[in-house]
């Protein structure tokens, strides 16, 4: 029974990594490297959160397919990051803040100063 | 002292109550840019969805409603009557995206619900659709001399017309 187990989930895990590898196979395993890279840092348009690597969406299959066509003609990962941003926003890279979203995070570190502040005051005040 | 933390909470609590009625008022925007002012992509090797070719001329010349559809798309079916009601505007052409569906039911869906569409590009694998900076269905683009001037994520309908593309004419 147990080996029964195993077989099947190794049959699933071969299946699974050959499709994986049919899906790119003009890539070279660095190029793939690089795709991964790119899919984990660049947002799906469609969804709240997550990145197009993790996202089931349309979009974010063909937006890959896109970015392997690119590397594949050339294009280094700067000019694919300049490009998404270029059609849909600096909101499609993952790793960037956006200056009018700035306040968001600067909002609450304000506040936490003025509160250690005004905390201190009054302690150093009342143990005089 | 007291009084100084009395005032601080209550000012936090106004600024609190202020700011959240301000992020429920404020209409949510896409998150992605809209591509307002951009020049649409060259359409190569098109056809409609009776398998005619399709030349870029036809997007390039006058305005040009340029509505992303789909069968399975919901939204596209509440927005149909619109659309319907905007193709009687002669001095606009209405071309549809057909966008990832199978082209027996998008024939079916016209059918079904009426044909408002001048045109529509048969997109099986949204390769067009993907160029022009579409995320999804239904999408609605203004197009003036091969400019896009207006672009929507999200249904169309009377208010969304009158509010942000009839100004264009």
């Amino acid at each position: 029974m147990m080996s029964l187990k195993i077989f099947f989930s190794l049959s699933i895990l071969i299946s699974c990594l050959i499709s994986s590898e049919q899906l790119y196979e003009n890539l070279s395993s660095n190029q793939i490297e690089r795709l991964n890279y790119l899919s984990d840092n660049i947002r799906c348009p469609k969804c709240s959160y997550g990145n197009i690597s993790s996202s089931n969406a349309p979009i974010s299959k063909d937006l890959k397919n896109e970015i392997a066509l690119l590397i594949e003609q050339g294009f280094t990962n700067e000019e694919i990051f300049q490009k998404m941003q270029d059609r849909y926003g600096s909101y499609i890279l993952l790793n960037s803040i956006e200056d009018e979203k700035m306040p968001i995070y600067l909002i609450p570190l304000i506040a936490l100063i003025i509160s250690i502040f005004a905390v201190t005051t009054y302690t150093i005040k009342k143990s005089k | 002292m007291k009084k100084f933390f009395a005032f601080s909470f209550f000012g936090f609590l106004v600024a609190f109550v202020y700011f959240f009625s301000i992020t429920l008022s404020t209409p949510r925007l896409p998150n992605v840019n809209l591509q307002d002012g951009k020049t649409i992509p060259i359409l190569i090797e098109s056809v409609d969805l009776d398998g005619n070719t399709i030349n870029h001329e036809a997007l390039a010349n006058g305005p040009i409603l340029l509505n992303v559809w789909a069968s399975w798309c919901i939204a596209c079916l509440v927005e149909h009557p619109f659309l319907t009601e905007i193709s009687a505007n002669k001095e606009l052409t209405l071309i549809g995206i057909n966008y990832k569906d199978n082209l027996e039911n998008a024939k079916k869906y016209l059918e079904k619900n009426g044909n408002p569409y001048d045109l529509s590009i048969f997109d099986y694998q949204g390769n067009y659709a993907l160029k022009l900076g579409v995320t999804g269905a239904p999408e609605t683009f203004l197009i003036i001399d091969g400019k896009i001037v207006k672009h929507r994520i999200g249904e169309i309908n009377e208010k969304i017309w009158n509010d942000e593309f009839k100004n264009f004419f």
